[in-house]
């Protein structure tokens, strides 16, 4: 038995040290990922003005993914997989706020490597993104899902600009417990609803459903939400947003006040858009009175375990130099 | 599911301009100091000033100056937020700490007098961006554009051309800012073509354009293979960081040792001070695992929260460079 795990544990010693010394040719090192153990990785995103972008490779191309926690699956850009699988056409395609999305055709996943972290046997979904890298300036091959992100814990830290994945069990438990060292501070559970990440919250003491959403630059409150709550959204100015279909729509735009998750977690104002959720809420059976999204993350450090529908908060350092 | 991606926020003006003032070389409208971003505003610069609901033009004289406000995609063109303090007969001023800006941004911004006139800038401003509304641009209305990287004599980025004395005209171009075209203009010299940049600490990548023709930069051997199957150049800006032990006084030697230095256990001796030990070193933008080293015993930094484990199970302290 002692023996066995001898064995095991040399093999997983070797697996790491493989991916350690792979990869340290280039003169200048672009920030790559730090592989903590066979279970955990940390990934280094940059923001894309509120975006978060991570570098990735796949089909023996690199370039950055955006994390998105309101995606249901991962999306390949179709300008860079234009010649891929046209016959396995979908048939439900995938659905925006607007209108559903055309053209989008499922591709199977076989290995995709997240800056030398594996994850295997993935579905995803091949949808023309040209808008966002022209508006983005960048070359952006995909929008990393759910599907993918289900399988771990993920740390989204906006304090050292990274996300930290640590694969975990049926229960949620994390498969080495070594990951973090900050003290977490804070919890909150949410609700699972299809894919999206739902909290209850408060806001001017009215209780509203809240959706977190990583990629959405903006947060977004529901026209039809009572108006005690519109009360503390402080509109400023019409503007106009354009989604993931390049579709367009124009919103009232302001600052959102008074937002709270339970007593102890509650938020300074944060930029926000007025906008009719109904249709997304009918496209995913929810009923959202908002989506939390960029100004979330900046004034938390937020972990999400899936498994355990719990949200996780760990604060900001004071400036210690 | 969703997917809002804010694309462009549009003022809602109506008016064709006309211009005035000459060319100015300093970008337009704010400076960075630091890690503040200075709006500053000289009522003097602006010729024209356009009503937000009307659309009237008026002249400066005509304006009794109430308040003046920054307005722009930062805080999604609020008129009343961002009030600027006045700090002369004609000029005002607001100061913003870098951080409420996010990485890798070009703002439009415009300011706004008495919460409903629109100070136009001139065509000739060298960092103008074409003012759009429902997605179409405005003819002849502008608004004015920061970026992180500017052009400083006193900036931390000089960017050297060799050669090509008879372009007419050299642009640098880069991730800094989104791949503008014609913002950076270099300098002409002795030898051949210059501009130096202030810049946040991070890897960037760039190319000159010589007279429309992209080019990688000759002289600079990092770079890397783009889109086009081309090369583009590689630099790296760091930041002068400071790490400070309190206490340990008594202590005959303290060494810091880190991610940045491969974790030499000699090389980075720190200097006494009053208040304890103290170290300073310029880093690459990102995140950077240390200890400190007090006579032979490693520790973590006592006033850092931050701690990180690494890849072999040992506790680092953590600074980002940002």
């Amino acid at each position: 038995m002692l023996r066995h795990l001898t064995l095991i544990f040399f093999l997983l010693l070797c697996f790491k040290s493989a991916f350690v010394f792979g990869d340290t040719n280039p003169p200048i090192h672009f920030s790559n990922a730090e592989i903590l153990n066979p279970y955990t990785t940390r990934i280094p995103f940059k923001l894309v003005d509120h975006l978060i972008v991570v570098k990735a490779e796949i089909f023996d191309k690199e370039g950055n993914f955006i994390i998105d926690t309101g995606s249901e699956t991962m999306i390949l850009n179709k300008v860079h997989f234009s010649n891929v699988y046209e016959h396995q056409k979908k048939n439900a395609s995938a659905s925006g706020i607007m209108h559903s999305v055309e053209d989008s055709y499922e591709k199977h996943i076989k290995e995709f490597v997240l800056q030398n972290f594996k994850l295997e046997n993935k579905n995803s979904d091949i949808i023309d993104l040209s808008h966002i890298e022209k508006s983005k300036k960048m070359k952006l091959l995909g929008i990393i899902g759910y599907n993918i992100l289900k399988d771990y814990e993920i740390f989204i830290d906006m304090h050292l600009n990274q996300m930290t994945l640590s694969k975990v069990d049926k229960a949620g438990e994390k498969l080495n417990k070594h990951v973090y060292l900050e003290r977490i501070v804070d919890s909150v559970d949410f609700k699972l609803i299809n894919h999206s990440i739902v909290v209850n919250g408060q806001i001017n003491n009215q209780n509203v459903r809240l959706g977190i959403d990583s990629a959405a630059e903006f947060n977004q409150i529901n026209k039809s939400v009572p108006k005690a709550v519109l009360k503390y959204f402080i509109p400023k100015k019409r503007m106009r947003l354009s989604g993931i279909n390049n579709g367009k729509v124009e919103v009232l735009a302001g600052k959102l006040h008074r937002v709270k998750l339970s007593k102890k977690i509650y938020f300074g104002p944060m930029l926000t858009v007025l906008t009719n959720l109904n249709r997304m809420n009918e496209a995913f059976g929810t009923n959202l009175d908002g989506i939390l999204g960029y100004e979330f993350f900046a004034q938390k450090r937020t972990i999400i375990n899936y498994q355990k529908e719990k949200l996780f908060f760990i604060d900001y350092p004071l400036n210690h130099q | 599911m969703k997917k809002f991606i804010l694309h462009t926020a549009t003022i809602i003006l109506t008016f064709i301009g006309f211009y005035a003032l000459g060319q100015t070389n300093e970008l337009k409208g704010y400076k960075i100091e630091g890690d503040t971003v200075v709006f500053t505003f000289d009522v003097r610069e602006y010729s024209k000033f356009t009503q937000e609901y009307t659309g009237q033009v008026v002249d400066f004289n005509d304006l009794d100056i109430e308040n003046v406000v920054v307005s722009g995609e930062f805080n999604l063109w609020s008129r009343d937020n961002w009030e600027m303090k006045k700090t002369g007969n004609h000029t005002y001023q607001l100061r913003k700490n870098i951080n409420d800006f996010t990485d890798e941004f070009s703002w439009e911004f415009k300011y706004v007098i008495n919460n409903a006139y629109w100070a136009e800038p001139s065509r000739k401003d060298p960092n103008i961006a074409k003012a759009t509304k429902n997605g179409m641009r405005m003819h002849g209305v502008y608004n004015l554009k920061m970026y992180t990287a500017y052009p400083s004599e006193n900036g931390n980025a000089s960017f050297k051309l060799k050669g090509f004395k008879n372009a007419k005209r050299v642009i640098l171009a880069g991730s800094f800012n989104k791949w503008d075209e014609h913002l950076f203009k270099m300098n002409k010299t002795e030898y051949g073509w210059e501009l130096t940049l202030q810049m946040k600490p991070d890897i960037y990548q760039y190319r000159y354009i010589v007279d429309g023709q992209w080019m990688e930069d000759p002289n600079n051997p990092y770079k890397t293979r783009n889109e086009f199957d081309e090369f583009n150049s590689v630099i790296n800006i760091k930041e002068y960081t400071t790490f400070k032990l309190r206490g340990y006084t008594n202590a005959q030697k303290v060494v810091l040792a880190g991610s940045f230095n491969n974790w030499d256990e000699h090389e980075l001796v720190m200097r006494k001070m009053d208040y304890g030990w103290k170290y300073v070193i310029p880093l690459s933008g990102g995140k950077h695992h240390y200890k400190f080293i007090v006579d032979g015993k490693w520790i973590v930094d006592p006033n850092n929260s931050v701690k990180e484990y690494d890849g072999d199970g040992h506790i680092n302290s953590v600074c980002m460079v940002k």
